[in-house]
C-alpha cells in the first residue's frame, strides 16, 4: 500500500503558484489559528498534500514590488524586508491542507498553523481580506485502506493538520474511522470541545466532547502527556490500548503524522502487528518543488547495495509506507 | 522607445541567450521542476545542478538552513552522476527551446575532465560551467578555485576537452582577491566567468550548541550576499574581463530587476536567479518579463549598453 505519486494521479491539480485571499481566521486552542483560504473552482488535491506559503509578507504587497520598475519617487525598491531580514522569515513553510471544503464552485482550503517561529507567526496573523502566497497542491496523498481494514488514524501536535482531511475524505466515503490524537496538554490541542474533555487514566475512550471529528461520526480517543484529557501518556500508547482492546479482532490500517519520535514508534507497532501504515513526514524544506535537494530521507531500497537510497520528503513524500522509512536515521 | 526597439539578446562565450536571464545551478534542479510553473523557453539560458562522474547522494540532512536575507546550504554535490544525467535529464531538457549550461564539479582533474570531454560531446549541451567553488565538500570543489596555479592547470586541462561548449569558470567569492583567480581562469582558456558562488558561512542553535547544518558549515546565498557579490563582479570586470572580452554571468542575491540592473552595470553580461527560485519559483519569468520595461525607461536598446556603465561623479 505504498503512497501514490500525485503527479501520477489525475484528482489532484498540477502544482502552481497562487494567491489566495483569505477568508477565515480562527484560533484553535493556545497555539493554534485555523486560516480558510478561497481557492480557485478546479483545485483538486487530497489528503496528505501540502501548500508551500510565503512566509514574509501579504502576498499583494510583495506582487507590487516585485518585478516592477520603481518611480524615483517610491524611493528605495520595497523589497518587502528582505534586504534588511530582521527576524522576519524569508523563504516558504511547507503546510499540509488540512480540508478542502467545496461547495459548488466554491473551494476553501482550511489549513491548520501552530504559530511557533517568525514564519507561523506571521501566517498566523494573516486577517480577513489579505493573501496568502503560495505554491500547491504538491507531494503524494494517502490512499483509503483495502475494505476489510479499519482505518485507524494516529497523531500529535501540529500532526493533526492532514489527519484532519484525511477522516473526511474517508467517512465521505463512507468509511468508519478511529482517530486517536495526542499532545501535550489539553490546551495545546487545536480541537474546539463542546465541553472540557474528561482525563480517563490509563483507560481510553471515546471522549463525549463534540469536537470537528466528532460531526463526522468519527470516533476520537484523546491522550494527553499530563493526563489533563483523555488517555494519560504517547498517543502511541493509546494506540496499543486500542489495538489490543477495542480495536481487536478487526484488522487496521495504520495512518500517522507527528513528532518523528512518535511515527518510529507507529512504524513499530505496525510492524509488530503486520499492519498496513502510511505516515506524512514533517521536514524542512527550501523549495518544495524537488529543486534545492535538501528534505531527504533515508528510505528501503532493496535495489541499491548499502539498502537505502535518499528520497526527497518534498517530492517523494510527505505521505510515505511507514515500513520503507530508516526511522534511526530520519 | 517602443517594445521593437529593446532587444534583450545577449552573448556569453558562443552562447546566443535571448535575454539575459539565466536560472543558477543547485537552484533550478535539472530544469524540469521550474518547468512545471513556466515555459523555460522563456529564459536566455538554464544552469543545471552540479553534475559529477559517479552519483552522489550527498550530505545528511539538515542540508539546508535560512538565515536574516538568506539561506546556508550543504547539499553536498547530490546528483545522479554523468550517465543517468546524459540518459535521463539531458533528452528531457530538449523539450524546451532553452541554451542548457551543465555545471560540473570534480574530486580530480581527471574526474572534471572525463565529464567536461563527455558532455561536449553530447547534443543538447551549449556550456560547461566548471564548479571550482563548491565550500561544501572535502575533495575538490572549492580546492581548485582559491589557488590560481590549481585553477589554471584545471581549466587548462578541461580546455584541451572543451571544443564545441562554452566554457565557464564558476568563481568563489572565498578569496582574498577574486581578480586573481579569475586571471588565472582566463589566461588558460575560460570563455566566461560566472560569480559569485556562496560565501562559507555557519549557523549555530545557540541553545543546543549543535551546528544548524550536517555539515557543520555551509555555502551563503539570496539577499544577503548581494553587495558582495556587486562589488566582486565590478572587480573582475574591471581587472580582467572588460579587457579580454570576456562575459561575465553575474549572480547572488538577485530578485527583482532592480537588481538585474544593478548587476549589468557592476560588469555583468548577463545573470542567474538562484535562492530567489525558492520563494518564488517563477523569479526567473518575472524578471526576464520586466527587464524590458526597465531597460526602456533607461533609454537603452540593449541590456550590453548597461554593462559595466556606472556613474561615478
Amino acid at each position: 500500500m505504498a503512497a501514490r505519486r500525485a503527479t501520477a494521479d489525475t484528482d489532484v491539480s498540477r502544482a502552481r503558484r497562487l494567491e489566495l485571499p483569505v477568508v477565515g481566521h480562527r484560533p484553535a486552542g493556545r497555539d493554534f489559528v485555523w486560516l480558510v483560504l478561497d481557492a480557485p473552482p478546479d483545485w483538486r488535491s487530497l489528503p496528505g498534500q501540502f501548500v508551500n506559503i510565503l512566509c514574509e509578507s501579504d502576498a499583494r504587497e510583495a506582487r507590487a514590488s516585485e518585478g516592477r520598475v520603481l518611480d524615483e519617487a517610491d524611493g528605495w525598491p520595497e523589497t518587502t524586508g528582505l534586504e534588511l531580514g530582521g527576524r522576519r522569515a524569508f523563504g516558504r513553510r511547507p503546510y499540509s491542507i488540512a480540508r478542502v471544503e467545496r461547495r459548488g464552485r466554491q473551494v476553501r482550503l482550511h489549513l491548520l498553523v501552530q504559530v511557533k517561529g517568525p514564519g507561523s507567526r506571521f501566517l498566523g496573523s494573516r486577517p480577513v481580506g489579505s493573501a496568502v502566497d503560495l505554491v500547491g497542491p504538491l507531494g503524494t496523498h494517502f490512499t483509503a485502506p483495502a475494505e476489510d481494514r479499519l482505518p485507524v488514524l494516529v497523531s500529535g501536535g501540529c500532526g493533526l493538520a492532514p489527519i484532519f482531511g484525511l477522516a473526511e475524505w474517508l467517512a465521505e466515503a463512507g468509511r468508519r474511522v478511529v482517530n486517536l490524537f495526542g499532545a501535550a496538554t489539553l490546551e495545546a490541542m487545536p480541537l474546539g470541545f463542546s465541553d472540557r474533555p474528561r482525563p480517563t487514566g490509563e483507560r481510553l475512550e471515546e471522549t463525549a466532547s463534540a469536537n470537528e471529528f466528532a460531526f463526522r461520526g468519527v470516533a476520537t480517543f484523546l491522550a494527553t502527556d499530563d493526563g489533563s484529557a483523555g488517555f494519560r501518556g504517547p498517543v502511541t500508547a493509546a494506540l496499543e490500548t486500542f489495538l489490543d482492546g477495542a480495536g481487536r479482532g478487526e484488522p487496521a490500517a495504520l495512518y500517522g503524522c507527528g513528532p518523528k519520535a512518535m511515527l518510529k514508534r507507529l512504524a513499530e507497532i505496525a510492524a509488530e502487528r503486520g499492519l498496513a501504515c502510511e505516515i506524512s513526514l514533517e521536514r524542512h524544506m527550501g523549495c518544495g518543488i524537488g529543486v534545492c535537494l535538501s528534505c531527504v530521507a533515508k528510505r528501503r531500497d532493496p535495489g541499491d547495495p548499502r539498502g537505502w537510497t535518499y528520497r526527497l520528503t518534498c517530492r517523494d513524500g510527505p505521505v510515505m509506507d511507514a515500513h520503507e522509512i530508516l526511522w534511526d536515521d530520519a | 522607445m517602443s517594445d521593437a526597439q529593446v532587444d534583450l539578446a545577449v552573448t556569453v562565450g558562443k552562447i546566443r541567450m535571448r535575454n539575459p536571464i539565466a536560472t543558477a545551478s543547485g537552484c533550478s534542479g535539472y530544469g524540469e521542476e521550474l518547468a512545471a510553473f513556466y515555459d523555460l523557453g522563456l529564459l536566455g539560458a538554464i544552469v543545471t545542478k552540479s553534475i559529477t562522474l559517479e552519483p552522489r547522494d550527498g550530505h545528511p540532512p539538515p542540508r539546508l538552513v535560512e538565515t536574516r536575507a538568506g539561506m546556508l546550504n550543504a547539499i553536498g554535490l547530490a546528483n545522479v552522476g554523468l550517465e543517468a544525467f546524459l540518459a535521463e535529464k539531458l533528452p528531457a531538457l530538449a523539450r524546451y527551446d532553452v541554451p542548457v549550461i551543465v555545471n560540473v564539479a570534480g574530486a580530480t582533474r581527471d574526474e572534471y575532465v572525463r565529464v567536461a570531454r563527455a558532455l561536449d560531446a553530447a547534443e543538447g549541451v551549449a556550456g560547461i560551467e566548471l564548479n571550482v567553488s563548491c565550500p561544501n565538500v572535502k575533495e575538490g570543489g572549492i580546492e581548485f578555485g582559491v589557488d590560481p596555479k590549481t585553477l589554471g592547470g584545471l581549466v587548462e586541462a578541461v580546455r584541451r576537452e572543451v571544443a564545441r561548449a562554452t566554457l565557464i569558470v564558476k568563481l568563489s567569492p572565498n578569496v582574498t582577491d577574486i581578480a586573481v583567480v579569475a586571471r588565472a581562469a582566463v589566461d588558460a582558456g575560460a570563455d566566461a566567468l560566472s560569480l559569485i558562488n556562496t560565501l562559507r558561512g555557519m549557523a549555530i542553535d545557540p541553545w543546543t550548541g549543535r551546528p544548524r547544518l550536517s555539515n557543520v558549515t555551509g555555502g551563503l546565498s539570496g539577499p544577503a550576499i548581494k553587495p558582495v557579490a556587486l562589488w566582486m563582479v565590478r572587480r573582475v570586470w574591471q581587472e580582467v574581463a572588460s579587457e579580454r572580452g570576456v562575459a561575465i554571468l553575474g549572480l547572488g542575491g538577485i530578485q527583482f530587476v532592480e537588481d538585474v540592473i544593478e548587476f549589468l552595470r557592476a560588469g555583468a553580461t548577463a545573470v542567474a536567479v538562484g535562492t530567489a527560485n525558492f520563494v518564488n519559483p517563477e523569479t526567473g519569468r518575472t524578471l526576464a518579463e520586466g527587464l524590458g520595461e526597465a531597460l526602456r525607461r533607461l533609454g537603452c536598446a540593449s541590456p550590453l549598453d548597461l554593462v559595466g556603465r556606472l556613474e561615478v561623479t
